[in-house]
């Protein structure tokens, strides 16, 4: 705790509460200021900078209401309490909506004064020690990309420098010559996945607007269905892709949005069982193309649901399958966002899961123009 | 050519100079190194070099970019083509953050990742070195 003093402003119409609460609070713990109406109150909330607000609900001139909404205004972190003479559970909600932490019904005790104090006080550290986690938290991301990327990087790129020179030395067996073509191969991977963790992490997906095009997500699925298709040919899945033509372009960079379902589809066969199928669906609906991709593999449990987005973090369910460490929906999310689209997922422990990409379409273009009508159907992968 | 160009590698990883320097040696290149931005200054100053491979991240942060800045303002050191050889995709996201990836932040040069393969190098350096000798003839 820190080693000022708390503050506390107290906004009361009725002189008899200011004087009480001055008694009951006051002393060595806290410093406090009083206001006895709703706009000097809140030139004490800018000059003051107090921890902790008591609002009156009902006071002549601005309405203790109006008080909260423009201290939340001025510092949403300040933790407001109002204070009513007519606590009916309609205006303490209200009230709750607006942002007040508590309420406290007049007439109270100096305990219930106190007690309410502490708690909003207490409130109070835990708002600031979010906010101070939360900004520190920002700054180990970027520092740790930092990080990755000069420490990792520059003694990878001197072993692969001296490889490359070595390769080009004729001296060599041809033993030799096939051992360093595989350690490039080896140092070339991780190279990779050091950028990828890199694009996870830091890199500006505002960069990627500046050149966004019109792309057709039918063809970015299909490139991403052959591009996972070793893997599922490997655990004998079917991937059955029903694009439901006509559907729009969108306004994206290909590259990314194909690494988008590449992640989906790569998780979707990873978690499935083998010889299950997996379903890629794609239509237009308001506007919005829909891509949804369902497996019937191991599921994701209730509470892993809400962290799955957010990067080196892998489900329970998922923790045995092999491989990955994971980032691809942390990415996943970067891109479709980027493209002001949304990633959502339904999912049941052991029966499997749904991913759902949202994109708006581009809407100055026409449809395009295609013979097929109505679904358009085709199968990759094993045969099941 | 008939003379062996002369080249001026500037970069603080003594091991990645080794791997850069075996392939221009083995191109037949007379390869000069300094291992931080002051001495290669020095280098660069205290004769003529026909090309400069810089390296952007070294010390106490992006001081290649303070070295091409200095070569730029400078009439004579000006005329020595740049090839810029740096792990900086990544870092130049923080050195410009918002801004797109440019290579052409200084005036007539090259930027190759770290690391580079043998023929992309060779084929930059040829390149570099053609164009200041078409512009030297003119």
């Amino acid at each position: 705790m820190k080693a000022d003093r708390r503050k506390i402003l107290i906004i009361d119409d009725e002189e008899v509460v200011l004087d009480s609460c001055t008694q009951i609070l006051g002393g060595a713990n806290h410093e406090l200021a009083t206001a006895n109406n709703g706009v000097k109150g809140l030139e004490f909330v800018e000059s003051f900078h107090p921890d902790l607000v008591f609002v009156d609900l009902k006071m002549p001139g601005i309405s203790g209401f109006e008080v909260l909404e423009k201290i939340r205004a001025v510092d949403p972190t300040i933790v407001t309490i109002v204070i009513t003479g007519y606590a009916t559970v309609g205006s303490a909600v209200e009230a709750m909506k607006k942002g007040a932490y508590d309420f406290l019904p007049k007439p109270f005790t100096p305990e219930e004064l106190r007690l309410i104090t502490r708690r909003g006080l207490e409130k109070r550290s835990l708002v600031l020690e979010t906010m101070a986690l939360k900004r520190e938290r920002e700054i180990m991301r970027e520092n740790f990309a930092a990080i990755v990327s000069h420490e990792l990087k520059s003694p990878l790129g001197a072993v692969q420098q001296n490889l490359f020179a070595m390769t080009r030395d004729a001296s060599g067996s041809e033993k030799q010559k096939e051992r360093l073509e595989k350690m490039k191969t080896r140092i070339d991977d991780l190279m990779k996945l050091i950028h990828k963790w890199l694009r996870g992490i830091s890199v500006d997906m505002d960069s990627i607007k500046e050149t966004f095009e019109p792309v057709s997500m039918a063809a970015c699925i299909e490139k991403a269905v052959e591009s996972t298709a070793p893997e599922a040919v490997r655990k004998d899945i079917g991937v059955a892709v029903a694009v439901h033509e006509p559907i729009r372009l969108v306004l994206g960079d290909e590259v990314s949005l194909t690494e988008a379902l590449v992640n989906i589809l790569g998780n979707a066969i990873k978690y499935s069982h083998v010889g299950t199928e997996v379903a890629v669906r794609a239509e237009e609906k308001n506007d919005r193309i829909e891509i949804s991709v369902t497996d019937s593999g191991v599921g994701i449990a209730e509470e892993d649901l809400s962290m799955i987005f957010d990067g080196f973090y892998r489900a329970e369910s998922g923790k045995a399958a092999a491989g990955g460490v994971g980032l691809g929906l942390a990415i996943t999310r970067r891109i479709i966002e980027a493209h002001e689209g949304s990633v959502s997922v339904h999912s049941e422990l052991g029966k499997g899961s749904t991913f759902v990409l949202s994109l708006p379409v581009l809407r100055s273009a026409p449809p395009e123009e295609t013979g097929a009508e109505g679904v358009k159907d085709s199968a990759k992968g094993g045969t099941g | 050519m008939s003379e062996k160009a002369k080249l001026l590698m500037i970069d603080d990883d003594p091991d990645f100079v080794e791997g850069i320097k075996a392939i221009l040696d083995d191109a037949g290149y007379d390869v000069d190194v300094a291992y931080n931005p002051d001495d290669g200054f020095k280098a660069l100053t205290s004769q003529h070099y026909d090309l400069l491979l810089l390296d952007i991240m070294m010390g106490r942060g992006a001081e290649g970019v303070m070295i091409a800045r200095k070569m730029r303002k400078d009439p004579v050191l000006n005329q020595v083509p740049v090839l810029i050889i740096t792990g900086i995709r990544e870092q130049i996201a923080f050195l410009f953050p918002g801004q797109a990836v440019h290579p052409g932040f200084v005036a007539t040069d090259a930027l190759v990742e770290k690391p580079v393969e043998p023929d992309l190098l060779l084929e930059k350096v040829r390149a570099l070195l053609q164009a200041a000798a078409e512009k030297k003839g003119k």
